[in-house]
């Protein structure tokens, strides 16, 4: 029963859910990896991972591991390996809270 | 954005014109934009075709209408050029039209055009073909047009409901002073167009209205009445409703009161349910199959399942036959609340009642076994279940995903998983929760990504809703890993010399 309710609050929570689907200036580094200038956190987050897939990049002994390339490396902290777990929490770093 | 409602309604047969709701006002709001309906056409050529030769009137039509022959009769909404193209009809026909011609071009103007000019129309029909009188179908194609009309006036407020009754005034009045007194149907007609556009208060307003004047609405048109208003108003609104009736001399009868229990329940008000019984059988009703269901179901809202038993037994006692409904209500609540074991006898029960179990009586066992953890056991009864042939449906599925992942039974539950997703079932909210936790759990975390790619790909769930569950699950699983790791540190350290 918790994890519904917990989902429930995300999506019936106005500013989270902004938080996530509202479009937001990407700074120069996302910029080129996304090839827009402007994205949602979820768009971002979809991005990323796509392009996990299509470039094979999770480890092959480990699959919760992603051996990252050149380019995904520069929009992750520059680490050449990240696990999936901290995905979202390392796309998230993109967009700061604004200030009010 | 409005072609598909209006050739809907043209599809159904000329005489009847209680069209299934197309509830989308939008379809009403610029009818003149519509762009050419075909439906319109086929529908002419259809009578034409018993009468007349369909050649002829084609070929009046196409100097006159579009290039390619199968088109609308009226492409425009313009009165001046719809009188145009009937008396070209009328000159060229060979064979005299009769009424439902008459009819059909009436309704066909009347779609695309505004109410004001469908009267205009029709006189004009009247005027140039003396031989049409217009019959009862005739003015309620007028008076359904007229209430449609009611969303497309813009910006009123909810204070001149008599400004905007009055073009619906004005149709039954051009039907009473042609002769023709409006009856039941053509109430249930305004009655069920006000309540599509989403119109309850013109509706009360008119059927009150209609009441006083001419008849009384038969019990479907009350009930379909009551039963929006139950929807949309609050309970106060639905009972002055009913009382006004009352006084008219339109009475509830067990379906009406069928209805606002089954409303009161699911807001689960259980004091106005008894209430309405104690009502129910002071007004002489004795209580139905349909009436008891409700109040099971009601109970079942309330999570009161083990109060079923007591109905069931009611039911019994009354003589009143329980149907299958009955029974998948009776095991569901008592499994709701864990009496599985008495909700499996009644599968037998069920059976030598005459009643088969469907996919929702074995999924409503399968959650109660699953609540109780008898995952496997849940897993057993699938197996049965088709065995006497009835196919599991996507609910069924779920529930013993979810109790799976709940019975702590990854293994057999991601193999589960792999069975949905070949015949792609589609994931449900909590089910998809509570399996991408579970594999989290087990840090399969590059499984929970792939069923995130399932649940977006299936359109199972919004992106949205997919992806904050995923988040929040990981960053759960992270903290959890965290923890461990921290834990091990500690032990290490606490083992090693300290600092």
């Amino acid at each position: 029963m918790l994890p519904q309710l917990a989902k429930k609050s995300i999506t019936e929570n106005p500013k989270k859910l902004a938080n996530l689907i509202d479009l937001v200036n990407l700074p120069l580094t996302l910029r080129d990896f996304v090839g827009q200038s402007q994205i949602s956190r979820l768009g971002c987050f979809m991005r990323v991972w796509s392009y996990i897939k299509a470039n094979n990049l999770q480890d092959p002994n480990n699959k919760n591991v992603v051996n990252c390339d050149k380019q995904l490396s520069k929009i992750l902290l520059g680490k050449s390996q990240v696990e999936l777990v901290e995905l979202p929490t390392l796309v998230k770093l993109h967009f700061p809270k604004e200030p009010k | 954005m409005g072609k598909v409602p209006p050739s809907m309604r043209s599809a159904t047969p000329l005489t009847s014109f209680k069209t299934p709701s197309s509830s989308s006002s939008s379809s009403q709001q610029n009818p003149c934009s519509n762009p050419p309906n075909r439906p319109h056409f086929s529908l002419f050529k259809k009578n034409q075709n018993k009468s007349s030769k369909p050649s002829s009137s084609r070929k009046s039509l196409t100097p006159s209408s579009q290039i390619p022959p199968p088109k609308q009769i009226f492409k425009s909404p313009s009165l001046s050029s719809a009188i145009k193209v009937f008396d070209t009809l009328i000159s060229t026909s060979q064979l005299p039209l009769n009424i439902r011609h008459h009819n059909a071009l009436l309704k066909s103007f009347s779609q695309i055009s505004n109410i004001y000019d469908s009267f205009s129309f029709l006189q004009h029909m009247v005027k140039t073909y003396p031989s049409f009188t217009p019959d009862h179908i005739t003015f309620n194609i007028l008076l359904t047009q007229s209430c449609k009309s009611i969303s497309n006036d813009q910006g009123e407020g909810e204070g001149d409901v008599n400004a905007d009754l009055s073009v619906v005034r004005k149709a039954i009045d051009l039907m009473v002073t042609n002769g023709i007194q409006p009856d039941h149907v053509s109430f249930d007609l305004a009655i069920r167009s006000l309540c599509d556009i989403g119109r309850e208060e013109h509706a009360v307003e008119l059927m009150k209205e209609m009441s006083v004047k001419y008849c009384l609405p038969d019990t479907y048109t009350y009930n379909l009445l009551v039963r929006r208003l139950c929807k949309v108003r609050t309970l106060p609104t639905v009972y002055r409703f009913v009382d006004e009736m009352k006084t008219l001399g339109v009475k509830p009868d067990l379906v009406s009161y069928t209805i606002l229990i089954d409303n009161v329940c699911k807001s689960k008000n259980l004091r106005e349910a008894t209430r309405l019984l104690g009502v129910l059988s002071e007004a002489g009703f004795k209580p139905d199959c349909f009436v008891y269901n409700t109040i099971m179901k009601g109970y079942c809202t309330l999570d009161r399942g083990s109060e079923v038993l007591g109905v069931y037994k009611q039911m019994k006692e009354e003589g009143v036959e329980p149907d299958l409904v009955t029974y998948n209500t009776l095991i569901f609540g008592l499994s709701k609340v864990g009496r599985v074991e008495e909700a499996r006898k009644y599968l037998e029960v069920m059976a030598d009642m005459g009643h088969f179990p469907d996919a929702v009586t074995y999924t409503s066992l399968m959650n109660g076994m699953c609540r109780k953890g008898d995952a496997l056991g849940a897993l057993a009864l699938l197996r049965k279940m088709e065995e006497n042939g009835c196919s599991p449906n996507s609910c069924t599925y779920n529930t013993l995903l979810h109790g799976l992942c709940k019975g702590k039974l990854l293994e057999k539950g991601i193999e589960f998983y792999e069975i949905m997703k070949s015949s792609e079932t589609k994931l449900e909210v909590s089910s998809y929760a509570t399996f991408v936790r579970a594999l989290c759990r087990e840090d399969k975390i590059a499984e929970a990504y792939e069923v995130f790619d399932y649940a977006v790909e299936s359109k199972s769930l919004t992106d949205v809703a997919a992806y904050s569950t995923l988040e929040s699950t990981l960053k759960w699983a992270k903290k959890v890993k965290e923890q461990k790791q921290a834990c091990l540190v500690g032990i290490a350290a606490a083992g090693g010399p300290k600092q």
